[in-house]
């Protein structure tokens, strides 16, 4: 009998729908694909059949925790349902959202069904920064009522910010704003390339230089506002001395590991993670142990720039993430876009 | 609420996981096996390796800080990546359990269930410990902001009110919201009190009745009961 695999967490894409056009956005079925790549595929099951792929999923692991996201997850009407039913599962969840339609009567529904965190992007302290990069006039109004309604409703948010060319240099008031108004902590997430934001690439990604100066000051910030700060997005150790940021928590990619964030999207097909395009297969087809079997993953875990052959930081860089270099230079081996963009400015140690 | 066995023996193994590992103070390990309640080291703590498989295990009990600290230290290391000291701890207690179901001091099922229980742990210690991956947000702390935060936040808040870019409905909610934070800070013990003693009128005026431990729809079997109470003998009658 084969043991049911143990997953830190699931994530969910509940749909594909969104009601912003973020020029940043990764979600791997926005932008326009290669014409030599396969489209992905779109479209998203009804309630009952979407019930019985999270029972599979559930059944077929060991997870505690589902992470929902999109698109946005709001623009599925079934969303109270299916926090009800993971909630008599005693499943913990976390919602991704732009907070558009988290008005307060919906916060307060959310969190009567267990929604345990939210993360929401806070892209400036400039209301035209945030609502240019979310692609959508009004987000910075709605995002920052959003939080201020979780904060009324006794709910816990974390706040993202996204860092670009055209807002790393506000992250300090970003900080500000997101503690003023009670976020539990802030990402800081490097631009990572992919989906809609492998468009604009160029005009977004920040130089090594801009995230070196943005890290010092989420630094400072992070000790000021007493705001913990994850870098998640993996940063090249060759490029910057993370370690020159004690307060800061770095990640690093984690697929193909016991701590693998899984991506199940709204079809029931999985990926390694969220970033990747790569379908390991449908859950309604096969079973979650199969799908993530050493034989599927090896291609996706195995890869490695060849720059990184011979350092000694590569099992747990990796590179930096292989998935934007998948989607964005169609090969998991490439160097992604941070590196590609900056190594040549920054030589690699 | 319903809690299975299965989830009741893993939550007890990490409950008292955390509870080990926050009243240690850690401090560079001495010897291999005598860690984290260093220099104060319990008197009832064997000073020479333990002997016996009960020593054995009620060590391994101990050992979680050292875990912990081991965990987030090592970084990416892919020891570390692996949990291979935490794996070796989980042998090492099985080693002991089956040592005591041999001598006849623990049945078969129950020794099982303290596995359980203890893998649980580790696993608990490790997941709270290890780097973030590049997903997770952040492990967030939900405990309430301290009256020193809530002071720092009032400030902000008129800052960005003076700014005058903010929708004034905005700020009035999250101002609100604060003055709820703050209040609790004013109360007194008496206070605290009588605010429970009115949610929990009004919980049951609602017609929910506040279960007894003993009325919980806890899903125990004896042997999950056993298990429970052997590992706090364990640790609290060395």
């Amino acid at each position: 009998m084969t043991s049911r695999p143990q997953l830190q967490s699931l994530i969910f894409e509940v749909t594909q729908r969104c009601n912003h056009t973020c020029r940043h956005c990764y979600n791997v079925w926005q932008g326009d694909a290669p014409a030599d790549q396969t489209p992905y595929p779109r479209g998203e099951l009804d309630s009952a059949r979407t019930i019985e792929l999270l029972v599979k999923a559930l059944d077929e692991t060991t997870c505690n925790h589902v992470t929902l996201t999109g698109g946005e997850p709001l623009l599925r009407p079934d969303l109270p349902a299916l926090l009800d039913f993971l909630k008599g599962r005693n499943i913990h969840t976390t919602i991704i959202s732009n907070g558009r339609l988290l008005d307060e009567s919906s916060i307060a529904s959310l969190l009567d069904r267990g929604a345990g965190l939210f993360e929401l992007p806070l892209l400036s302290h400039q209301a035209e920064v945030h609502d240019h990069l979310s692609g959508a006039p009004g987000a910075w109004d709605a995002v920052l009522a959003a939080m201020a309604n979780i904060r009324l409703h006794r709910g816990q948010f974390v706040a993202a910010f996204v860092a670009t060319r055209h807002n790393i240099e506000h992250l300090y008031e970003t900080m500000k704003l997101a503690f003023g108004f009670g976020a539990r902590a802030l990402m800081f997430n490097r631009f990572n390339p992919g989906g809609r934001g492998r468009d604009h690439l160029e005009e977004l990604l920040p130089s090594v230089g801009q995230v070196r100066q943005a890290l010092a000051i989420a630094e400072s910030a992070s000790t000021e506002f007493g705001l913990p700060v994850a870098c998640s997005i993996p940063i090249q150790p060759c490029l910057i001395d993370t370690t020159a940021f004690p307060h800061l928590g770095f990640g690093t990619c984690a697929a193909g590991t016991n701590r693998a964030y899984y991506t199940l999207d709204p079809l029931g097909n999985l990926r390694p993670c969220n970033h990747s395009t790569t379908i390991l297969g449908n859950l309604f087809e096969e079973s979650f142990a199969e799908l993530i079997a050493p034989g599927r993953m090896a291609e996706f875990t195995r890869a490695i720039p060849a720059i990184c052959t011979d350092c000694a930081r590569r099992k747990d860089c990796q590179g930096g993430c292989k998935a934007s270099a998948q989607v964005c230079y169609a090969s998991l081996e490439a160097e992604e876009p941070f590196l590609r963009m900056n190594r040549a400015v920054e030589p690699v140690a | 609420m319903s809690l299975s066995r299965r989830d009741f023996i893993k939550l007890f193994g990490a409950s008292v996981a955390s509870l080990v590992v926050a009243r240690c103070n850690w401090q560079p390990p001495a010897t291999p096996t005598v860690t984290c309640y260093d220099p104060a080291i319990p008197p009832d703590l064997p000073p020479s390796p333990p002997s016996s498989a009960r020593e054995r295990l009620r060590l391994l009990w101990l050992r979680f800080p050292e875990l912990a600290q081991a965990i987030s230290k090592g970084g990416d290391q892919e020891d570390t990546w692996d949990n291979l000291l935490g794996q070796e701890m989980v042998a090492d207690h099985r080693l002991a359990l089956d040592d005591l179901v041999a001598e006849g001091q623990l049945s078969s099922p129950v020794a099982d269930l303290v596995h359980e229980a203890y893998t649980a742990a580790i696993d608990h210690t490790w997941r709270s410990n290890i780097p973030i991956t590049c997903y997770e947000a952040v492990i967030v702390d939900y405990t309430p902001a301290s009256a020193a935060v809530l002071i720092q936040q009032t400030q902000v808040l008129g800052e960005l009110a003076d700014q005058g870019t903010i929708d004034p409905a905005t700020l009035a909610t999250v101002r609100t919201a604060l003055e709820h934070d703050l209040a609790y800070y004013a109360l007194s013990d008496s206070d605290v009190n009588a605010l429970y003693d009115k949610l929990l009128v009004e919980y049951q005026q609602s017609g929910e009745i506040v279960p007894t431990f003993e009325q919980l729809e806890l899903e125990l079997t004896p042997d999950a009961r056993a298990a429970a109470q052997f590992i706090i003998d364990l640790l609290t009658n060395p």
